[in-house]
């Protein structure tokens, strides 16, 4: 079989070996409340992938979402007590505001995405040290609970993250297949200038890819914040190495244009069989960093569409 | 033609009046902050930053980037203080010899992460990111999580030894400036950076082998990095998985803001000098007229912004990804 045929059934291929793999050796790893644990855990993590998979599908890169997320930890404590579940909104609005002028500088001043995310990165990081005082904070825990505690708790043995992450994926894959955003980005990330030559507003449709991509972070640091019930200006660092690695072990390549939330959901769940397999074979966890990177690193070989790059720099 | 040259003009003499500019202020609000030990703060801060905004520089300059810093100098500043304490862990016994070994690890990491950008053919923002990754992966896995400690008088004698108020390190980071002003101005491989950076298809057409400057770019710049963790071990008196933190930021954002164009072609190790004192001078500055540090990566992030913006010809760009 022609390996380009191939390829776009690779991801889910690569799941089904994973878990296998692990099964064979673990029995105990196929119980279903073990499952669905280890996809809980995963959720504020696959809601950053999410947002991530809209930048690079239109061929960008957002690196300032964990620093987006780590401010949203903060201002959800801080403003927990004055704001009520109001608080919630404020922090999905200032995510989406941040992806907006990450977008608004990548399309109308053209500074590459990855720079310019990463400066937009630096402010929000500002932001969260100025509001926290450079502290870690603690939620109240009984306001957490009457505000937000509907997102741990359990309906029917399913964890109430999985169900959050269920409905964004709803609304995700509503957005890429059945509006009108959804098929121009598409457009976009297969190729900028036709899309343009074609009489798009590239620059409307990018910078809202980038928007939402804030916003989804902002909404990963928001469930995080509330899992752990406080917030610190780093502490959701460590969480844009697996999400990148999850978009793009997925099957959207950097280059964009293919792939999609689909993907992003089969690639989280792969992450989450890598880590969750690392504990069965007794691999340190000072060693995932490792393995992480070097997926990452295969995972864009196998994937990026060199067509796209004349020269790659 | 005439704007074009006065642009370019502009971005040269922009970044040092910037600092000038930069420097009359705080001295205006605060004039503690125009001393000799004051300066030799920021150039004590100022030094292994340097070190790695030059390694970059090259890189930038051939159009590339490289945001594998922090796990580099994490990297080698782990392994610079495990092979010192195993050598006796003095300067004056076998020590001495760590420093050429651990200049040749960071080569051979920067040799790693350009052969993984040009040969998987990857942009090199996404293959350093990577095997940044790895490098601080492998930094923990070394170290455990546990600080190593390297407490050798005559090695930390680079900070508490001083000349004219400046400590050793200072000079030694002045020296690998010069370095690398050298290779990029007297050696074919400096000028064959710009060349790629200037055009990299016109480069390959003139018969240039394109792959192998990139490649030999990179390692380079694993051994300045290599330079800054020795710097950072001998400032901080020990070394760790997080060694490297911050580094990413604060270079790219200096090189850019001294006025290294990100499209190649534009700018040099002078570029670097002056973003680094710009960054430092702003940081130091903050605390001296009472700001808090916190706003530091927040106005940095602005300035890069800035910078790119006044650095882009927008006549030449079509569009940006």
């Amino acid at each position: 079989m022609d390996i380009q045929r191939l390829k776009p059934h690779l991801p889910w291929i690569t799941l089904v070996v994973l878990v296998a793999i692990v099964g064979i050796n673990d029995p105990g790893f196929l119980r279903p409340s073990n499952l669905l644990g280890i996809a809980g855990d995963i959720v504020p993590l696959f809601i950053m992938a999410l947002g991530l998979t809209f930048a690079i599908y239109i061929g960008g890169i957002d690196l300032s979402a964990q620093s987006v997320a780590n401010m949203v930890t903060v201002v959800a404590s801080v403003y927990l007590a004055s704001m009520g579940a109001w608080v919630a909104v404020f922090c999905v609005l200032a995510g989406f505001l941040l992806g907006m002028l990450s977008g608004y500088v990548t399309t109308r001043l053209f500074v590459p995405s990855f720079i310019s995310t990463l400066a937009v990165g630096g402010v929000a990081f500002s932001i969260a040290q100025w509001l926290s005082g450079q502290r870690a904070l603690n939620m109240d825990a009984t306001q957490r609970n009457e505000t937000f505690g509907w997102m741990i708790g359990h309906t029917w043995g399913v964890p109430n993250e999985l169900l959050i992450a269920a409905v964004l994926v709803a609304i995700c894959l509503f957005i890429e297949r059945r509006t009108t955003l959804g098929r121009a980005l598409k457009a976009v990330g297969a190729g900028e200038l036709a899309a343009a030559a074609s009489g798009l507003n590239v620059a409307r449709y990018k910078i809202l890819a980038f928007a939402i991509s804030g916003a989804l972070a902002a909404i990963a640091g928001l469930l995080f914040a509330v899992k752990l019930s406080g917030g610190a200006p780093t502490i959701a660092n460590g969480f844009l190495l697996p999400a990148i690695v999850a978009v793009l072990v997925g099957g959207t390549p950097l280059t964009g244009g293919v792939g999609g939330v689909v993907n992003t959901v089969i690639g989280t769940l792969i992450v989450a069989v890598i880590r969750a397999s690392m504990l069965y074979f007794e691999i340190d966890a000072t060693r995932q960093q490792i393995v992480f990177g070097i997926v990452l690193i295969v995972a864009i070989a196998l994937t990026i569409d060199r067509a796209k790059l004349r020269t790659v720099k | 033609m005439t704007r074009r040259l006065s642009r370019e003009t502009m971005i040269k003499w922009a970044p040092l009046l910037v600092l000038i500019a930069l420097v009359i202020f705080f001295t205006a609000l605060n004039p503690t902050f125009f001393s000799l030990r004051n300066f030799a703060r920021i150039a004590i801060a100022a030094a292994p930053a340097l070190m790695v905004a030059v390694g970059v520089t090259f890189i930038i300059v051939m159009g590339s980037i490289d945001l594998s810093m922090e796990g580099t100098v994490s990297l080698t500043a782990v392994s610079f203080a495990f092979i010192f304490a195993q050598l006796g862990g003095s300067l004056a016994g076998l020590g001495w010899i760590a420093i050429p070994l651990v200049l040749v690890i960071g080569g051979v990491i920067g040799l790693l992460n350009g052969l993984v950008h040009v040969k998987l053919k990857i942009p090199s923002f996404m293959a350093s990111l990577a095997m940044g990754f790895v490098g601080t992966g492998a930094a923990i896995l070394l170290t455990g999580g546990d600080i190593v400690k390297v407490s050798d008088a005559t090695f930390r004698g680079l900070l508490t030894v001083r000349w004219l108020g400046f400590p050793l390190m200072v000079y030694v980071a002045a020296f690998f400036l010069f370095v690398g002003w050298f290779i990029q101005t007297h050696t074919t491989l400096g000028r064959n950076f710009y060349a790629v950076g200037g055009g990299e298809d016109l480069a390959h057409a003139s018969g240039l082998n394109v792959t192998r400057v990139r490649v030999t770019g990179f390692a380079l710049a694993g051994v300045f990095y290599a330079i800054a963790a020795m710097l950072v071990v001998a400032r901080i008196g020990q070394a760790e998985s997080v060694t490297g933190a911050n580094f990413m930021f604060v270079s790219i954002t200096s090189v850019v803001v001294g006025g290294v164009a990100l499209w190649g072609g534009i700018g040099g190790v002078w570029n670097a000098l002056v973003g680094v004192l710009i960054v430092n001078v702003i940081d130091n500055g903050m605390v001296v007229i009472g700001l808090p540090d916190f706003l530091q990566d927040g106005v940095l992030g602005l300035l890069v912004i800035l910078a790119v913006v006044l650095s882009t010809d927008r006549k030449m760009v079509s569009f940006v990804k």
